[in-house]
C-alpha cells in the first residue's frame, strides 16, 4: 500500500517535472522575446533591449537560465513577473481564487445538467432523447465565446438579470459559470446516458423492476452507478478542459482570474508567469486523477477488493 | 471569429429596440454636480500603474488621474504650466529653469518640491529602471540642480526642445520620493503615489481600478475644465477587452462611460437617444504602409509609386469602417501642427498610371493568375501583422489593399497575420516588403525622429539621407515653432512625395460613449486621447 502510494506521488513529481520542462523548451522555441512587450509602444533601440536583457538574466545560456530556474523551483521560488514586475506567487495567489470560484461553480452546475438531463431522458421516446441530444451537441459544438456572448446578450444586456462583468457577488457568477457548464453537461449527459441506457438493459435491471421498484429508483439506485464510472473518468479530462475554456470565459466576462493572466503571460513571453501557471495546471490534474481513483472505489463496491 | 461576436452582439442589441440619436456630449448632463461615483469600461489594462513605465498609449487616460507633470499641452501645439508655474530656457538651449507650483502634496503627505523632481530624474537614470526613457527622452539631458524648494536647473548636453514634451509625458509625471523607494515601483498601484485629482485605492488585477477623490486638490492646470476637487467621489474602470460586452454594457446601463467604440458598433451608439459619442484624431503618426526599399521590388521608386496609385484609400476606407476613418495623406497625422496638407489629393487611386509605372519598371508580363513578373519572378510583396496587436481592423483593412492591388495593377500583397515573435523576427531580419506602423507621441517630431534618420529605430524602410537626418536634428534642436513647422515640412515633401516611401491610410482616433447624464468627458489636447476624470460629472 505505502508502496504503491509511494509510486503515485513519484510518479506525480515526474509529471510535474516534465510539464515545467516542456513549457520552458515550447517558450524557448517560440519566436519573439519578453522584451518586446516591454518595450511596447515605448522607444525601441538596440541599447535598450541589452539592457532589459541583462536586468532580467537574459543575457545568459539558455541552459543556465533553465537549471537557475528549476533550482529555485525546487525552494518554492517562482521568481517574479518579467511584465508585471511583481513575484509570480503574487499574481497567481490573487488570480487563483477567482477561476477556482469559477471551476467549482461550473463543475457542480455540469453535474447537475448532465445527470439531470440524463436521468430524465434515458431509455424515454426516441424524439425526447433526439431533441435533447442535438441540443446537448450543439453546446457541445458551439464556440465557448459565443456562448458567453449569447446568455450576456439576453440575461445581462437584455433582462437585465445579471451584472456583465467582475467578480463582485454570486449573481456575477452564475454567467460564466453557466457559459463553462453548458458544454461540459452536454458531453457528461452523453456519457451519463448511454452508461444508463446499457445498465438499465442489463438482467439486474429487469430482476429490480420484477421486484417492484419503480422505474426513477432503479435508474437512481443502481443504474446510475453504472452509468457514473466513465463520466468519472471524464470528469478528470473535463476539468482540465475546463480551466483551458476559462480563459475565454474570464475574458468575455471580464473577470480577474488565472486564465487571462496565463494567455497575457503567453503572447508576452513572461516565462515565469506561464510556467508558473503550467505547473500548478499539472499539479491539478495530478491531484484529479488520484481523487478519481478514490471516486472509482466509492462509486463501485466491485475496485474495493482488489 | 471576432466577427461574429460582433455580428452576434450587434443583433442581440439590436433586439432591445433603439430609435433617435445620440447627442453631443454635455447637452443633456447639466451643470457639474459635485459628488457621485461612474464606472467607466476601459479596452486596456495597463501592464503597470508607474507613469515612469508608461508604454501604452491605451492607458494613457489612467495616468493623469493620479499623477501629474510639470507642464501639460494646450490645443495649439504649445505648453501650459501644471505643477511647474513657469518654465525659462536659456538663450543657448542648454539650461531649463522651472519655478515650482507651491503648497502641492503628494498622495502619501510628501511635499512636492524641487528636491522632489530631482529625485524622479535620478530615479529614471537608474540603470535598468527605466531603459526606453532614458535613451530617448533624455538623451540630452545632463544634469539637474536644485537652485531652492521652488526653482529647479534643467541642464541638457545638446539643445533638444522636446524636453519640454518629456516634461509634459507620462513619462516624466512626479511619483512621490516615499513611493520612489516602495518595492512594487514599477508595478505601480495603491503605495506608488502622485498628486493627482484622484488616488488609486484599489487594484484588482483582470478586473478593475478605483479611484477616489483627492479632496486636499488645488493645482488643475488653466485647461483643466475647472478648478479644486475633482467633482466625481469615486469612479471605477473596469476592464472589458471584448468591444461587443463593452457596448453591451453601456447600452444596458450597467456601465456609465465606455472607450474604444469600433466602426461597426459606431452606429448603433450614435443611434441610441440615451447615449452620447465623442471621437478625436490621435496626435504622432498616421497608420501608413512603409515599403522596404533595401530589397526588390520596392528599391525602384517606379514600383512604390505604383503601389500606392493602385489604392483607393478612401473607397477601402469606407468598406471597411463604414466611413468613420480619416484618410490621412502624410506621415504627420492631420491633428498634428505639423501637417503638411498640401499633400492631400497628390497621389493614389490611378490605375492606369500604375500600371504604366510598372510597365517602365520592367514588371510588363503576367502570368496565369493575372499577376505580374519580371524575368519569370511574380510582383510579390509580404506584410506581417502581429496578431496580438492587430486593431482597428487593420487585418481587414491589409485584405482589402490586396484585393485593391490585385485587380488594379496585378500586385501579389501577401497578408500574414502571425503571432508578435514571428512578425518580430521578420522586421529584425528585414525580410519583409512593406510594415505598418502608426506612433501616438504627443509632438509628431518625436515620432519623425524614431522613423526618418539613419539607424533609427522604426527606420525599417531603409530610406536615408544626409539631409533627412539633419533637418530631424534642427527640427529637434530648435525653440522656433515656426522654423520647425517649415523643416517638417520640407521632410514630408521629401518622404511622402518625392520618395514614396510609405503609403498613409488613416489617422487613427480613440472614440468615448456615455449615458447622456455624464458631463465634462474631454479628450486630452494634442495627444488626442480621452482624458482623465479629473472634470467629469454624473448630471441628475
Amino acid at each position: 500500500m505505502l508502496a504503491a502510494i509511494l509510486k503515485r506521488l513519484g510518479s506525480g513529481a515526474v509529471v510535474l517535472w516534465a510539464a515545467a520542462s516542456a513549457a520552458y523548451l515550447a517558450l524557448r522555441l517560440a519566436p519573439g522575446d519578453t522584451i518586446d512587450t516591454l518595450v511596447g509602444d515605448g522607444p525601441d533601440t538596440p541599447v535598450i533591449r541589452a539592457q532589459i536583457a541583462k536586468d532580467l538574466g537574459l543575457d545568459r545560456p539558455a541552459v543556465v537560465q533553465y537549471a537557475d530556474y528549476l533550482w529555485r523551483l525546487l525552494h518554492g521560488d517562482f521568481g517574479r513577473s518579467y511584465v508585471l514586475q511583481r513575484p509570480v506567487i503574487d499574481i497567481i495567489g490573487s488570480q487563483i481564487w477567482p477561476t477556482v470560484k469559477l471551476t467549482l461553480v461550473a463543475s457542480a452546475f455540469s453535474v447537475v445538467i448532465a445527470v439531470g438531463l440524463a436521468v430524465l431522458t434515458a431509455g424515454r421516446a426516441r424524439w425526447l432523447r433526439g431533441l435533447v441530444s442535438g441540443v446537448e451537441l450543439t453546446v457541445v459544438s458551439a464556440p465557448g465565446f459565443l456562448i458567453g456572448i449569447l446568455l450576456l446578450s439576453v440575461f445581462s444586456f437584455r433582462l437585465g438579470w445579471f451584472p456583465v462583468s467582475g467578480d463582485r457577488d454570486v449573481s456575477a457568477l452564475v454567467l460564466p459559470a453557466l457559459a463553462l457548464a453548458l458544454p461540459i453537461g452536454g458531453v457528461l449527459s452523453q456519457v451519463i446516458r448511454e452508461g444508463l441506457e446499457r445498465a438499465l438493459d442489463e438482467p439486474f435491471a429487469v430482476t429490480a423492476r420484477s421486484r417492484g421498484l419503480t422505474r426513477l429508483a432503479l435508474v437512481w439506485r443502481h443504474a446510475l452507478r453504472h452509468a457514473l464510472l466513465p463520466a468519472v473518468t471524464l470528469a478528470g479530462t473535463l476539468i482540465g478542459f475546463m480551466l483551458s475554456a476559462a480563459v475565454i470565459v474570464e475574458r468575455v466576462f471580464g473577470r480577474p482570474g488565472l486564465g487571462e493572466v496565463a494567455t497575457e503571460a503567453v503572447s508576452s513571453k513572461d516565462i515565469p508567469v506561464v510556467l508558473a501557471v503550467v505547473m500548478l495546471a499539472a499539479a491539478i490534474y495530478v491531484a484529479l486523477s488520484l481523487l478519481a481513483d478514490l471516486a472509482y472505489l466509492l462509486i463501485d463496491p466491485r475496485l474495493r477488493k482488489g | 471569429m471576432r466577427k461574429h461576436l460582433a455580428t452576434l452582439a450587434l443583433v442581440g442589441l439590436l433586439l432591445s429596440g433603439c430609435a433617435g440619436s445620440a447627442a453631443e456630449p454635455d447637452a443633456d448632463a447639466g451643470a457639474p454636480v459635485q459628488g457621485g461615483s461612474l464606472t467607466w469600461a476601459v479596452e486596456t489594462e495597463p501592464i503597470t500603474f508607474n507613469p515612469h513605465q508608461y508604454a501604452q498609449a491605451k492607458a494613457r487616460l489612467l495616468v493623469w488621474n493620479s499623477f501629474e507633470a510639470l507642464l501639460t499641452h494646450d490645443d495649439k501645439g504649445g505648453y501650459l504650466p501644471w505643477l511647474a508655474k513657469s518654465w525659462d530656457v536659456s538663450a543657448d538651449g542648454l539650461t531649463y529653469t522651472f519655478k515650482l507650483r507651491e503648497g502641492v502634496t503628494f498622495h502619501d503627505g510628501e511635499k512636492f518640491d524641487a528636491a522632489a523632481v530631482k529625485a524622479n530624474l535620478d530615479q529614471l537614470l537608474v540603470s535598468g529602471y527605466a531603459p526606453g526613457v532614458a535613451s530617448t527622452q533624455l538623451k540630452n539631458y545632463q544634469d539637474a540642480k536644485v537652485v531652492d524648494a521652488g526653482t529647479i536647473e534643467v541642464h541638457l548636453k545638446k539643445p533638444d526642445v522636446l524636453i519640454l514634451d518629456f516634461f509634459a509625458s507620462p513619462q516624466g509625471a512626479q511619483v512621490s520620493p516615499k513611493s520612489l523607494k516602495s518595492p512594487d515601483l514599477k508595478a505601480g498601484g495603491p503605495d506608488v503615489v502622485g498628486t493627482g485629482p484622484f488616488i488609486l485605492d484599489r487594484y484588482t488585477k483582470g478586473q478593475e481600478v478605483h479611484y477616489k477623490k483627492n479632496p486636499a486638490y488645488q493645482w488643475a492646470p488653466e485647461n483643466a475644465g475647472h478648478q479644486g476637487p475633482a467633482y466625481l467621489d469615486e469612479i471605477t474602470y473596469r476592464f472589458l477587452k471584448e468591444s461587443s460586452v463593452r457596448i453591451g454594457a453601456l447600452t444596458s446601463g450597467q456601465v456609465d462611460v465606455v472607450e474604444g467604440v469600433p466602426a461597426t458598433e459606431q452606429e448603433l451608439v450614435k443611434g441610441d437617444p440615451n447615449l452620447t459619442f465623442s471621437k478625436q484624431l490621435n496626435s504622432g503618426t498616421a497608420y501608413s504602409y512603409y515599403f522596404n526599399q533595401t530589397r526588390a521590388p520596392f528599391d525602384d521608386l517606379r514600383v512604390r509609386k505604383a503601389f500606392r496609385d493602385a489604392v483607393d484609400v478612401d473607397a477601402l476606407l469606407q468598406g471597411v469602417y463604414r466611413g468613420t476613418a480619416t484618410r490621412a495623406w502624410s506621415i504627420v497625422s492631420p491633428s498634428s501642427q505639423f501637417y503638411d496638407a498640401t499633400l492631400e489629393k497628390t497621389y493614389g487611386n490611378n490605375p492606369a498610371n500604375a500600371n504604366k509605372l510598372l510597365d517602365e519598371a520592367g514588371w510588363a508580363t503576367k502570368d496565369a493568375e493575372g499577376f505580374r513578373t519580371k524575368d519569370g519572378k511574380r510582383l510579390t510583396a509580404r506584410i506581417f501583422l502581429s496578431a496580438p496587436f492587430v486593431r482597428d481592423k487593420r487585418d481587414i483593412l491589409a485584405q482589402a489593399v490586396q484585393a485593391a492591388v490585385k485587380q488594379s495593377a496585378g500586385i501579389d500583397l501577401q497578408v500574414k497575420v502571425v503571432d508578435q515573435g514571428t512578425a518580430t523576427d521578420a522586421l529584425n531580419k528585414g525580410d519583409f516588403e512593406v510594415f505598418d506602423n502608426s506612433r501616438a507621441d504627443t509632438d509628431a517630431g518625436a515620432a519623425l525622429t524614431l522613423i526618418l534618420p539613419k539607424g533609427a529605430p522604426i527606420n525599417r524602410h531603409g530610406f536615408t539621407s544626409p539631409e533627412i537626418d539633419e533637418q530631424v536634428a534642427q527640427a529637434q534642436a530648435t525653440q522656433d515653432t515656426a522654423k520647425r513647422k517649415e523643416l517638417y515640412l520640407k521632410l514630408q515633401q521629401t518622404v511622402v512625395a518625392d520618395n514614396a516611401t510609405l503609403l498613409p491610410l488613416y489617422a487613427p482616433q480613440d472614440q468615448i460613449a456615455a449615458q447622456k447624464k455624464v458631463g465634462g468627458l474631454k479628450f486630452e489636447p494634442t495627444a488626442g486621447v480621452p482624458g482623465s476624470a479629473y472634470n467629469v460629472w454624473i448630471g441628475k
